[in-house]
């Protein structure tokens, strides 16, 4: 069984398993509330259903196209390619296979 | 069919060719291209057929029936609240499983369904099959393979969409597991009972599990909403995952499962050259590369074509003035018919479409081979910077050709927050007309250099107002989620139609204006008026901003319409030579406080229309005293280079 790793970490050609989301909730209990600008960015209920809405559902199957150093990643998923930028990425976690 | 009027709309996710079967079926001139949110509004269009008339509807792409972004709130409201006589749901053959997810929905909501499996060409190319009778079998809806851009299939999806209409049996239900099931019976029950709406209480149980929060509150009813929670409850404890995700991943399940039964793999995948073109085109370093190349590469075509045709036509315009100044007519309708009516119809066609027709030409080739999606990739991280993502880039880019769709298109942004910001950005992008004055003033006088320089300050001041946007309008920027899609080859009929069109709103909408304006202000010239115009302007424009007074006059037209300012002063000083009128410093001022002094009334127009009055009278006022500021700080920085 692979690490508990977020998209960010994974490389071109690596396949992984989706297993879930870090929702706002439990990001402000571990972060704590600053000043908006300069708090991460929000995974609303409506994020974390729009990208299982396109594929992303806990243990479905996704290959990582690209990852680019500071930008967006692109995955394969139900047959399609999906751009998601890098912050939301930094919080799907996911189980390398 | 014995009612007068029947309407068909089309549905389905973004991207699979709902606006190319709309205008084929109708005649329609509804925007192509190949990146998903290209549709934002609904469109109408209709067939007259034997007495009967039939609405056709275009909706935006939706991913689902569960609202997320604004575009996908109209889909939903109309096929759920006006409730067509027929649904043809388009679907992408080449990713069957995907799309089926929606088609489900659309089941779920008893919709009169018929199943249009497009873009068979590339399904095939894939080397897949689909046996689409078994499909057909399976939805208990009518399925039918299209290949919507060499109009295949779409003569027999249109009979078949009348046999619909017709014919009103209930498709059957499709079953999720067995747990699931037991809670949506429980619940479609109760609620058959209790409330009676225009939803389907089967469509209505599942949406409460689903946690649908606009559902939620249409029901009110708190009864069921407790017995909601409760078997979500239950959902929850048997499962281990919220509600929402037990029956998304089931639907999932069904449509991968009909997907895999009906799709055959027969012979090999074809390389799919995409993948090698994105090696490239998305690597961190060749992808800004090719970007940037590109960019300049199109502006010094479009300005290399457009700047040979404007002499082009100026020039074997004039030989027509002698004739026209012979007419033998009294000397002042004389003077109204050439320098009014006529140069007028000179500039629009001497001037602004040797520029605009070859801009349109390229924007619709970026448009429908799929590199737009790439740019706002390559441009998500910037685009961060500014509190937007990816996409925002879509509009803006679609700003370089009027920013009128380009406000439009805006809605793109699932927030009202990044759609804000994303309007205002848009704004000032220099539009193909403000494209005009910059190549044909700028470049064609000054050097293509000069012209470069205030795209420079111009992009700079759009980041930098970006920045500050981002940092004082409350609320949290959303990230992207975009579906990439395929690279096409790009099909001749759909580009130079797309290009036609545009050119034509051009015509029609540009044209009349700048005659007319043309003929004011000749008229104003008879009177006397200009003089004394002009001196009101003096303190402002010579003072300030170092510009011939009569130039305050030629920005007043530029609201209209922004080329206008360019042709107003060719109209002004009878030459179309503006380094007779201008000094080079002038001329770089001009340039540059026509870019971003205020959007024209269009724009002024459908901003209201998008945001209210308030934020439009801000944006527009905010616009105007920035550029006279900084138009005149340029200015005054500038004396020390240029005399
Ligand atoms: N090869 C192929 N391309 C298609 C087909 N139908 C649509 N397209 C292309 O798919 C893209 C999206 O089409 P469009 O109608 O704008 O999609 P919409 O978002 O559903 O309205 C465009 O680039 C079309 O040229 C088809 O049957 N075959
Ligand atoms: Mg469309």
């Amino acid at each position: 069984m692979g690490k508990k790793v977020t998209l960010i970490h994974l490389n071109p050609g690596d396949k992984a398993k989706v297993i879930g989301f870090s929702t706002d909730h439990e990001r402000f209990k571990n972060h704590g509330v600053g000043p908006w600008h300069k708090r991460k960015h929000g995974m609303g209920m409506g994020l974390a259903r729009r990208l299982q809405e396109m594929g992303l559902i806990p243990g479905s199957i996704i290959e990582v196209i690209r990852n680019m150093p500071t930008g967006p990643v692109e995955i394969s998923v139900m047959g399609t390619r999906l751009a998601i930028g890098r912050n939301i990425a930094s919080r799907i976690y996911v189980e390398k296979i | 069919m014995n009612k007068k009027l029947y309407t068909i709309a089309l549905a389905g996710n973004a991207n699979v060719g709902k606006s190319v079967i709309f205008n084929q079926l109708t005649g329609g001139n509804q925007i192509i291209g190949n990146w998903p949110g290209k549709t934002v509004e609904k469109a109408e269009g209709h067939i007259e057929q034997e007495g009967t008339k039939i609405h056709v509807i275009d909706l935006p792409g939706i991913y689902s029936l569960s609202t997320y972004s604004e575009e996908e709130i109209v889909s939903r409201e109309f096929i759920a609240k006006e409730k067509p006589d027929a649904v043809i749901n388009v679907v992408d053959a080449s990713s069957l499983e995907r799309n089926l997810f929606f088609t489900l929905q659309l089941v779920e909501l008893e919709s009169p369904l018929i199943v249009a499996l497009n873009q068979y060409d590339i399904m095939e190319n894939k080397g897949l099959s689909i046996d689409f009778e078994m499909l057909s079998s399976l939805l208990g809806v009518p399925v039918v393979p299209t290949i919507a851009v060499r109009n295949k299939g779409l003569k027999e999806l249109f009979e078949k969409s009348k046999e619909v209409i017709k014919n009103t049996k209930k498709v059957k239900p499709i079953l999720y597991g067995r747990e699931v099931e037991e809670k949506i019976n429980i619940l479609t029950s109760t609620i058959e009972k209790e409330i009676d709406t225009f939803y389907p209480p089967r469509f209505i149980a599942i949406k409460l599990l689903e946690n649908d929060t606009s559902i939620k509150t249409m029901v009110k009813n708190p009864d069921i909403i407790a017995l909601a929670e409760k078997l979500k409850k239950e959902l929850t404890k048997i499962h281990g995952e919220s509600p929402e995700t037990v029956i998304i991943s089931e639907r999932y399940t069904i449509a991968s499962r009909i997907a895999e039964q009906v799709t055959k793999k027969k012979g090999k995948t074809k390389i799919n050259i995409g993948d090698s073109i994105d090696k490239i085109a998305l690597n961190k370093i060749t992808g800004y590369i090719l970007l940037l190349g590109l960019v300049l590469l199109i502006f010094y075509g479009v300005f290399k074509f457009g700047s040979y045709f404007s002499e082009l036509l100026s020039a074997s315009f004039e030989l027509l003035k002698p004739i026209f100044i012979q007419l033998p007519l009294p000397p002042l309708v004389n003077r109204l018919l050439w320098n009014g009516l006529m140069i007028g119809i000179i500039a629009g066609v001497a001037i602004v479409l040797p520029y605009i027709a070859p801009f349109y030409l390229i924007l619709a080739l970026l448009e429908d081979s799929g590199y737009l999606a790439r740019i706002a990739f390559l441009t998500d991280n910037i685009m961060h910077k500014l509190g937007l993502h990816g996409k925002a880039f879509i509009p803006l880019i679609e700003g370089f050709g009027c920013t009128v769709p380009a406000v439009l298109g805006t809605r793109i942004m699932e927030r009202d927050r990044d759609r804000f910001i994303a309007a205002i950005l848009a704004t000032l992008v220099p539009c193909s007309a403000r494209t005009v004055i910059l190549l044909g003033l700028v470049a064609a006088f000054l050097g293509p250099v000069y012209a470069i320089i205030i795209y420079a300050l111009t992009f700079i001041l759009m980041y930098i107002l970006g920045r500050l946007l981002n940092r004082y309008i409350k609320g949290s920027p959303t990230g992207l989620v975009m579906e990439m899609p395929l690279y096409k080859k790009p099909v001749p009929k759909i580009i130079l139609r797309q290009t036609w069109v545009r050119l034509k709103d051009f015509v029609y909408f540009a044209f009349p204006i700048i005659i007319a304006a043309n003929i004011v202000m000749e008229v104003l010239t008879e009177l006397n008026w200009i003089v004394p115009i002009a001196n009101f302007f003096k303190p402002v424009m010579t003072n300030w901003l170092g510009l011939p007074p009569l130039a305050g006059i030629t920005f007043l037209f530029g609201i209209l319409r922004k080329e206008l300012t360019l042709i107003m002063l060719s109209t002004l000083y009878h030459t179309a030579n503006f380094a007779e009128i201008l000094t080079p410093r002038q001329i770089f001022i001009f340039g540059f406080v026509t870019m971003i002094y205020i959007p024209c009334v269009a724009t002024i127009a459908v901003f209201k229309r998008e945001f209210g009055w308030k934020r439009a009278t801000v944006v527009a006022i905010g616009e105007f005293l920035g550029a006279i500021v900084l138009g005149g700080i340029l200015n005054q920085v500038l004396r020390i280079f240029m005399p």
